[in-house]
């Protein structure tokens, strides 16, 4: 006799309309490595097609199935079903506009990444080569380059439940302290500029759910530590 | 729930709040323990009234004491100013924060009148 799994999954089809519900499933325990992605497609591909939820490269790098597991956020596909307690309460991100199950609208979350300008920007003439960057300046990006955008921090931070129309969140300033940090980056002045608001970036108030959330280990409230201490740096 | 395209640019103006907050903390911290350690050393009877009152009276301490208050009501501004804008998100916003400043800075000359005011 195989052990099982008890899941309890948020569905919502605005389609059919209704209000949203918790749907019941049981899902067979494959072995100690079985992560909750690999009971979601279980339910995917035996129990129930309908069931909506994004994945990609079931690893932890592509950033897609970004979820809140138990109340807490996570990539399904590399938390493992062992450590959770049962049923497991699979839910859409909190406070983003619900698709459809557990698919949520990233649009805004991925609009304020754009307004952050997150790509090299140079003023000076371009070297005959590459822009050169010593191992050190290099591991400055430590810590920030490994961010997958997959929304776990920005959707368990309060700040931004309540303003994030104009609080831009803890995965997009960690980005726009990336460039910051980035010795090759010449816009660091305007990047400060554009910054420097109550909302944008003062919102944060050091909750730090961004950190206990992010599935890669990063910590957001360091960076955004960072970006006040270099704005203090250039008034005083 | 969030608004798109509610981009307003950039106000240019978070860091001076930031900036007071801390600074305002710094002085709190500092100075706020020692009317506790006045209170105590009253309660202990090191230090009876008239001594109590000389030491309110003298320059340095009425001093002390308008840094201490200006630091507590522009630190008590601030942080009310900030929660209301975390959880007030109508035009209501305004009128608290207009009501708190006008409260703050009520108290606040009071205060400063009686603390330069005493003994004449």
């Amino acid at each position: 006799m195989t052990e099982t799994i008890k899941l309890s999954v948020f569905r919502y089809d605005p389609e059919k309309g209704g209000k949203p519900s918790m749907q019941a499933y049981e899902v067979p325990f494959s072995g100690a490595g079985m992560k909750l992605l690999d009971a979601l497609n279980y339910i995917k591909w035996h129990l129930d097609g309908t069931l909506t939820y994004r994945r990609s490269c079931g690893e932890g790098v592509c950033g897609s199935d970004g979820l809140n597991i138990n109340g807490v956020n996570g990539l399904a596909c590399i938390t493992p079903i062992a450590g959770l307690k049962q049923p497991i309460h699979v839910r859409p991100l909190p406070s983003m506009e619900v698709i459809r199950d557990l698919v949520v609208d990233m649009d805004h979350f991925f609009d304020q990444y754009r307004q952050i300008k997150p790509w090299l920007q140079t003023y000076s003439p371009a070297p005959e080569h590459e822009r050169l960057q010593s191992p050190e300046e290099r591991a400055e990006l430590d810590g920030a380059y490994e961010c997958i955008m997959c929304g776990c921090c920005t959707t368990s931070c309060p700040s931004w439940w309540w303003n994030g129309d104009r609080f831009l969140g803890p995965a997009t300033l960690l980005q726009a302290d990336r460039w910051i940090k980035d010795s090759r980056d010449e816009a660091t002045g305007e990047r400060l500029d554009q910054l420097e608001d109550a909302f944008k970036l003062y919102r944060c108030h050091q909750i730090m759910n961004c950190m206990e959330a992010c599935p890669k280990g990063l910590n957001p409230t360091k960076a955004i530590n960072h970006i006040k201490r270099t704005l203090l740096n250039r008034k005083s | 729930m969030v608004n798109k395209n509610h981009d307003l640019g950039t106000a240019h103006s978070g860091f001076n709040e930031w900036y007071w907050q801390r600074l305002s903390a710094v002085v709190l911290a500092v100075l706020l323990p020692g009317t506790f350690i006045l209170l105590w050393t009253v309660y202990l009877g090191d230090l009876n009234q008239f001594e109590l009152l000389d030491w309110i009276d003298s320059f340095v301490s009425r001093l002390l004491h308008t840094l201490l208050i200006v630091a507590l009501i522009v630190h008590a501004y601030i942080g009310l100013k900030v929660m209301i804008e975390d959880y007030v998100h109508t035009g209501l916003r305004i009128v608290l924060i207009a009501g708190i400043l006008v409260m703050m800075s009520l108290f606040g000359i009071w205060w400063l009148a009686l603390i330069w005011a005493w003994g004449g």
